[in-house]
């Protein structure tokens, strides 16, 4: 049996490795800068009161994630509400950028809150939490090769957006 | 087996990262497979940048590991406060919100009244005697705010919350009238000693110096016994 001491030090450094990514993960499933801090503030508080059953380190961000994932669920059982303040946390635009691909990164910062849950998910589990097709394959409770489809099918979204929405050829021509 | 290019394309819009041997060798296989390659590359760059977001560099852990942890086994589950803010949002038909416009309650009644509704029983429950001090004083701050000792001495439990405004602090104050528990809302300015009834509870509204705070009770714990106390103790940090 862990000493309290050992508890929380063990715990701090899972909170310390993961909190950022938690929380960017919060950020486009739900939205609202002011839910998702609370949404990650009860995983750790959900994940603090069980931490004896996680036995090993290599499986601490599969299961914050799902502890996120059924906080999450129970939040909006009934509906999702839409995207609201995500444009307020996300990085500011790189003045050095070209207008064309400024514009291209709010184009693809719409279309990831506008894809449907089914192909948002696998996304961001890949790109924000960095699962392999395999773990999202476990977190999602569906086959790899259905992950696989879903990940291609959600780049093909947001490609196709962008070609909709960018009238210059700049832009247009990346793809 | 080799891949032809769609083939090759698919698994790139699936994994563009994926460095197995049997991508590595398609990718080999001539100059359209290498385009592609580049292409999907660039694409997965500018994804990444766009998913980009700054995240709070606050602790997420303030107040947590005062709460003893449980053995093994399952956290009970309780409805959360914002499930209940996005149900009431669906009743009053609120749809179609725009790409900015906030989600939570609208004015300080129903705020409170689902914000309470949400959470308030359970933060009761997880209330105990002699909470650190420290992570109340922690919290305080980093809301830019000091909390005097007479009442900081009677909290018994601390979280950060959404309030209408961003964030402020919900915290359960042990009184003579039994538990009880106070929101400090920085953002948030309210007509002073306003009370306000929901259900069988009652939230009697402080302004402060800088935002308010409301005092929420049952109906039979006369909350605005510790006015003067919440008044005193909530300041802005010098």
């Amino acid at each position: 049996m862990n000493t309290d001491t050992e508890r929380k030090i063990r715990f701090e450094k899972l909170a310390g490795r993961y909190s950022t990514d938690l929380y960017r993960y919060a950020m486009w499933i739900c939205g609202n800068d002011a839910l998702s801090k609370d949404l990650v503030q009860e995983t750790f508080l959900r994940a603090w009161r069980a931490l004896d059953s996680l036995k090993s380190e290599g499986a601490a961000k599969s299961w914050l994630i799902t502890i996120l994932r059924r906080e999450y669920a129970r939040t909006f059982e009934r509906k999702v509400p839409k995207f609201t303040d995500i444009e307020t946390v996300t990085v500011p635009e790189d003045e050095e950028l070209e207008p064309d691909a400024r514009l291209e990164r709010k184009l693809l910062r719409k279309g990831i809150a506008e894809l449907p849950k089914k192909y948002r998910e696998p996304l961001l589990l890949q790109v924000v939490m960095g699962h392999s097709c395999a773990e999202i394959a476990q977190q999602l409770g569906i086959s790899k090769s259905a992950v696989m489809t879903q990940l291609f099918r959600a780049r093909e979204l947001l490609k196709s957006k962008l070609r909709k929405n960018v009238v210059t050829g700049n832009v247009h021509e990346r793809f | 087996m080799s891949m032809n290019v769609s083939e090759f394309k698919r698994l790139l819009g699936a994994d563009p990262l994926n460095r197995d041997p049997g991508t590595l060798h398609a990718r080999d296989s001539g100059p359209e497979f290498e385009r592609a390659a580049v292409e999907a590359e660039n694409f997965e760059r500018r994804l990444r940048s766009a998913l980009a977001v700054n995240a709070p560099v606050d602790s997420f852990l303030e107040g947590i590991l005062d709460i003893p942890g449980s053995a093994t086994g399952h956290v009970a589950a309780r409805p959360r406060w914002f499930a209940i803010a996005a149900s009431v949002l669906i009743m009053l038909g609120i749809a179609g919100l725009s790409w900015r416009q906030a989600q939570l309650p609208k004015t300080i009644e129903k705020y409170l009244a689902v914000h309470y509704r949400f959470d308030g029983q359970d933060l009761i429950d997880r209330a105990q005697p002699g909470f650190d001090a420290k992570t109340i004083s922690r919290i305080m701050a980093g809301l830019e705010m000091t909390i005097g000792v007479q009442l900081s001495n009677h909290v018994q439990f601390i979280k950060f919350c959404p309030t209408l405004d961003g964030r402020g602090a919900h915290m359960v104050v042990q009184t003579d009238q039994g538990l009880i528990t106070v929101i400090y809302m920085p953002g948030t300015t309210v007509k002073d000693r306003r009370v306000i009834e929901f259900g069988n509870m009652q939230a009697y509204l402080v302004a402060l110096e800088v935002g308010s705070a409301a005092i929420i009770g049952r109906q039979d714990q006369a909350v605005s016994a510790i006015d003067e106390l919440v008044r005193n103790s909530i300041n802005r940090s010098t």
